[in-house]
């Protein structure tokens, strides 16, 4: 019925996690880090790793806020996909709670002196539950189909720019070379693998692999029930530590104050929290009798993005009007309770990239009705909306279905629009529909929620001018010569300081072109039973870290019938 | 009565074809397609489903080849495959009837169980304090919209008395055997409610106005008269009348029901055919939208023609008189 | 001949029709509470029914009661006209099945049978949500889907007329068709077609508020009941009062209408005896 907000940034995402931060596996070749490492959380940082003895045994039962579409690794474009096959499926490399990067199928990661060749070594007793290992065979099926033209692999297929060969070098060892350097490029293995074996003469898109994937991870696949539920059990031939739970349960419930409602009861163990269910849950006896509340700021941003194409925001006076009409202070303050921060470009505040020194644009209606009126926009006919050659400025405002802050952030912004004579139409698309527009570029103002996967903050798949949509990640298809060419500076910069200072001068420049209303950076409100142990957070929150969730375990319960 | 059912079949055939130029039609109203709307951004399917509408229904073809198409398809039960998922529509269709059929199949029993003992009383006595009263609860259960009720009853009994579940089919870890089958009950009770009020207040005014009427009319008095009580007359001859417009509505039930259904299996999260539909609406999935409205109509005609069979089987006037 | 003696309506349908006076009213009055209804207070947010809020707050700290009645005029005349639209073509239709029979009839009646056999909001939801939001779409979108019952009731209508005395003598002493049609046959069917409108008016304000509760009705910042009652219930627990009063609104004036109209039937009905 309703879907969270921050899931949908989750998932815009990670169909774009373009760029992923430089691998940095112990057992490698170490190249200077290019990203300084982001600071810690501020609010309620936590790490359980070594409190308490982990148990095993017993049934995880997490949410998950929609349908997964597929559960073929590389087809996946959506935070659901990605929180199921994190336990089935292992990447080459992982990022760990202090985003470095950890050996995960692979244990050894060589890159050639030019930049371009990275040879990889896979983990000798990396196995598919079926008993066949995992070799260098699955690695080159796996990446000739991220850069096969006419397979959607939109997750993966952005770090493969500039993609030249892959091949098996041996059974363990294989070797990707690519045409020109990128500064992330290690990034890229942060990947997943297919197995060879049951894809063979099988249609790729339509295989019944992609409905029940094949597991070389620390749990495998038992059922997925439509709308319902998707089971995983633990896979004993994973040769790693053993997962802690016997089954872990993923429920799909999009509603948020269902999923409450459901933790309440223990049929969930865990839930994200809007922040109108954390008011609730504050002062919920039920709550605090059953549950426990964390509280940590993570990379991810709320934004409007405008579409720069459109004659009603080609002109940045304009788009700098309509950031200068959203309340954000107001938003801090009444909708999150002060556990928010206002961003002034598309970085969270914890990003390497965000440049503290550039303060957001006043809330000032004043000031963007003359803007507005210096853009050319006025009222002619006396209907009450402006208009310039003829055309009204009256546009539709996306929100995806159930993003109840999307929906609120976009109300005052269509209020605030409506008194300087602006008409913003509220439209509610489901999510699927809600991305297709997004990613083909064909709307003109859409309610969007940023999550970052990885802690890379290279801004040049989303804000540089050859990423424009439907082809690219730059849904809004800004364009400005002086942003592409700071952009295509920082991503090939190698010293973190002279990079941080391109950076900065871009955050200027974007905050001032205003491609979009950057909105704010809220905490990150996460609800768990207090059975569950073994958390870590982290600046990607608590998932897409190794070993995350997978390090969770639980206390036996009491009370509860099983 | 041979004839007649014939009859009826004949002229289910262009009833038929009329329903499937409908939907035809109606996947042409869709973005995407040569005549959609282009003023408005989100009415137009964009990339990929664009791509997927041209490839799917061979919307560059002349419209008669595209209608011959698609009926030849749909004729061999071939309903495509939908746009969310890529798998074929008749297997997300298979998934979700069960559900639907356990929530409609309730509501209708219920509503007609309750409906024509209520209505028989009422109308028995027209005028009566209970008429009167059952009379004022039946209208304000007509006027009374669907989604608010539930929205009513789940902050009564899901949220403030805890006594039900607010949503879905069955607890997470459903207990098995005895308990599970309550879990079940239990998940089924708000829905089944919701749904069976608003046909329940329609069949028992039809029930009561009928029963009324045929309290004074002329076998019923003869039914008395050659001693059959109060009650006999009533339940016997008064009903058997007053049930002839039910049983002629019935298969306008179904489309009822099927409607009240995309509200309350959206409300109550009940992955049903009315949630699948809505769904496929707001995704614009158009082939399972097109399947969904086909087959919805189809089953339609169905139970009206043999709601008509069983009319004049009762009824001899009927199959000697209109001509279907 | 239309109404016979407005004093039999019965008293409930008194009542009834001055609630639906009032609520014109209060729409005719609704441009004052704009304002209002969209002023966004967020310091004010999910407050309970108070003096100042008498409806209480919502999720933004809006006035409900201002938003309710804003809502109002959009209901009420989305209501009102596209029960006339359902209520125009399926007389047309069916007068004409009716009128002309033969092969008219059955190619019309065929019509309505397969109208009838769509559930009514697959169709609705389909057609508002293909067609680009404005209120005439939403209108067009009622009026087209529910016009079969009327159109089966005219024909009906019709039929039993046709075969009443005058209709034949009108025929005998020449008159034309379309003269029949307008001068005796539409006089006589009105009355019950008037009943029929009035439950329509009560059913196009249903559907207009299950199509924004669906989420497909008119788009923000246009307030419509349906789409205050979708967006309370992610605020079930803490504010009853947005569920509660919205629906309110709907459940009054869906039943004034249907009272109304049952009203009007009983009055038409002993016109009828009486005539």
């Amino acid at each position: 019925m309703k879907r969270a907000f921050w899931a949908a940034g989750l998932a815009l995402c990670l169909i774009g996690a373009a760029c992923r931060a430089k691998p940095e596996p112990a057992a490698a070749v170490r190249t200077p880090s290019p990203t300084a490492r982001p600071a810690l959380p501020t609010l309620g940082f936590i790490d359980e790793s070594s409190q308490g003895t982990s148990m095993d045994g017993g049934v995880l039962r997490r949410r998950l806020f929609g349908e997964p579409t597929t559960l073929n690794a590389v087809l996946q474009s959506s935070a659901p996909e990605a929180q199921v096959l994190q336990y089935v499926q292992r990447n080459l490399f992982d990022f760990d709670a202090r985003l470095e990067l950890v050996p995960g199928l692979a244990e050894g990661l060589e890159i050639s002196p030019d930049g371009l060749s990275y040879t990889i070594t896979l983990r000798a007793d990396a196995v598919w539950e079926d008993g066949r290992p995992v070799t260098s065979a699955d690695a080159v099926f796996t990446i000739r189909k991220i850069v096969d033209p006419k397979i959607p692999a939109n997750v993966f297929k952005p770090v493969f720019e500039s993609f030249e060969s892959v091949e098996a070098l041996d059974g363990r060892r294989f070797q990707v070379r690519f045409s020109r350097p990128y500064a992330f490029r290690s990034m890229a293995f942060v990947l997943p693998l297919l197995p060879e074996h049951r894809f063979a003469g099988q249609n790729f898109l339509k295989s019944k692999q992609n409905r029940a994937p094949l597991a070389n991870g620390p749990y495998r696949f038992v059922l997925w029930k439509t709308q319902e539920s998707v089971e995983l059990e633990r896979n004993e031939k994973y040769p790693g530590p053993r997962g802690h739970f016997d089954r872990i349960v993923f429920r799909i419930v999009s509603d948020n104050t269902t999923a409450y409602r459901l933790l309440l009861e223990g049929e969930l163990d865990e839930d994200q929290l809007d922040s109108g269910l954390k008011d609730r849950a504050a002062r919920d006896p039920a709550f605090a009798a059953c549950c426990r509340l964390l509280e940590f700021y993570n990379l991810d941003y709320n934004y409007v993005v405008l579409n720069n194409r459109s004659p009603l925001f080609a002109d940045p006076r304009a788009r700098r009007a309509v950031t200068m009409l959203l309340d954000r202070a107001s938003i801090v303050r009444g909708l999150y309770k002060g556990s928010a921060r206002i961003i002034s470009g598309p970085w969270a505040p914890d990003s390497a990239a965000y440049e503290a020194r550039v303060p957001p644009l006043p809330f000032d209606p004043a000031a963007a009705a003359r803007l507005l009126d210096e853009a050319g926009w006025k009222d002619t006919d006396g209907d009450g909306v402006r208009d310039r050659d003829g055309r009204p400025f009256a546009f539709d405002l996306l929100v995806s279905a159930g993003s109840e802050i999307g929906r609120q952030i976009d109300e005052m912004l269509s209020a605030e629009l409506a008194r300087v004579g602006v008409t913003a139409r509220i439209r509610t698309l489901e999510w699927a529909a809600f991305v297709e527009k997004i990613d083909a570029g064909d709307f003109e103002a859409a309610s969007l929620a940023w999550s970052a996967v990885d802690p890379n903050p290279d801004p040049y798949f989303y804000w540089h001018s050859s990423q424009c949509s439907p082809n690219g990640l730059n849904n809004g298809c800004y364009a400005s010569p002086e942003a592409d060419r700071l952009m295509e500076t920082a991503r090939l910069e190698t010293d973190p300081g002279r990079r941080k200072e391109v950076l900065a001068r871009l955050h200027r420049l974007l905050r001032d072109d205003a491609p979009a209303v950057f909105v704010v950076n809220a905490a990150q409100k996460v609800a768990l039973r207090r059975r569950i142990r073994g958390l870590t957070t982290s600046p990607l929150g608590l998932y897409g870290i190794w070993p995350g969730p997978l390090a969770w375990w639980a206390e036996p319960e009491t009370g509860k019938a099983p | 009565m041979t004839a007649y059912i014939l009859r009826r079949l004949f002229w289910a055939v262009p009833t038929l074809f009329g329903i499937a130029v409908i939907v035809f039609l109606l996947l042409h109203l869709a973005p995407g397609s040569p005549g959609a709307g282009g003023a408005d951004s989100l009415r137009r399917a964009s990339g990929k489903a664009a791509e997927q509408m041209r490839r799917q229904y061979g919307l560059d073809r002349p419209l008669p080849e595209q209608f011959a198409a698609w009926i030849g398809r749909v004729a061999r039960l071939d309903l495509g495959e939908s746009f969310a998922d890529h798998r074929p529509v008749s297997e997300r269709i298979l998934e979700a009837l069960p559900h639907t059929l356990a929530l409609n199949g309730l509501a209708l029993f219920f509503a007609l169980a309750l409906a024509i003992p209520l209505g028989v009383v009422a109308g028995g006595s027209p005028e009566s304090a209970f008429d009167r009263a059952s009379g004022a609860v039946l209208f304000a259960m007509y006027s009374m919209p669907t989604f608010w009720a539930a929205l009513l009853l789940q902050t009564l009994f899901a949220v403030r008395l805890r006594w039900l579940p607010l949503y879905g089919t069955a607890a997470d870890a459903a207990p098995a055997g005895l308990a599970g089958l309550g879990d079940r009950l239990a998940h089924l009770a708000l829905p089944v409610t919701c749904l069976t009020y608003g046909t329940l207040a329609f069949v028992a005014r039809l029930v009561r106005s009928g029963v009324a009427e045929a309290r004074t009319a002329d076998y019923v008095i003869a039914a008395r008269a050659r001693g059959a009580s109060r009650g006999q007359a009533l339940w016997r001859h008064a009903l058997r009348n007053a049930l002839l417009p039910v049983i002629t509505l019935f298969g306008l039930l179904l489309p009822a029901l099927l409607s009240g259904s995309v509200i309350i299996e959206r409300i109550f999260a009940w992955p049903g055919l009315g949630r699948l539909y809505l769904d496929s609406i707001l995704a614009r999935d158009y082939p399972v939208i097109l399947a969904l409205s086909l087959l919805s109509a189809v089953v339609t005609l169905g139970a009206t023609l043999l709601s008509d069979i069983a009319v004049a089987a009762v009824d001899p006037r009927v199959r000697d008189g209109a001509a279907g | 001949m239309l109404l016979p003696r407005r004093a039999h309506l019965p008293a409930s349908a008194r009542v009834a029709l001055a609630v639906v006076v009032l609520l014109w009213l209060v729409a005719a009055c609704s441009p004052l509470f704009t304002e209002r209804s969209r002023s966004i207070r967020l310091d004010e947010r999910l407050q309970p029914p108070s003096l100042e809020h008498p409806c209480g707050t919502d999720d933004l700290g809006r006035d409900l009661l201002a938003r309710i009645v804003t809502a109002t005029p959009i209901s009420l005349v989305i209501g009102l006209v596209a029960a006339a639209v359902s209520l125009g073509v399926g007389f047309t239709v069916g007068a004409a099945a009716g009128y002309f029979g033969g092969a008219v009839d059955l190619a019309l009646s065929r019509l309505i049978e397969v109208m009838l056999c769509f559930p009514v909001l697959f169709l609705l939801l389909a057609l508002a949500a293909f067609l680009p939001p404005s209120p005439a779409m939403v209108i067009a979108a009622i009026g087209l889907t529910s016009w079969a019952g009327d159109a089966r009731f005219a024909r009906a209508e019709i039929l039993k007329m046709k075969e009443l005395d005058y209709t034949r003598a009108a025929r005998a002493m020449g008159a034309s068709t379309p003269r029949i049609l307008l001068r005796h046959l539409l006089p006589n069917a009105l009355p019950p077609l008037i009943v029929s409108a009035a439950f329509g008016v009560g059913w196009a304000i249903l559907a207009e508020a299950s199509l924004s509760f669906l989420g497909v009705g008119l788009p923000a910042p246009a307030v419509s009941w349906g789409g205050i009652l979708s967006s309370s219930a992610n605020w079930i627990e803490e504010a009853w009062w947005i569920a509660l009063f919205p629906g309110l609104a709907l459940f009054l004036t869906v039943s004034a209408y249907n009272l109304l109209a049952e009203g009007l039937r009983t009055v038409t009905t002993q016109g009828g005896r009486n005539a």
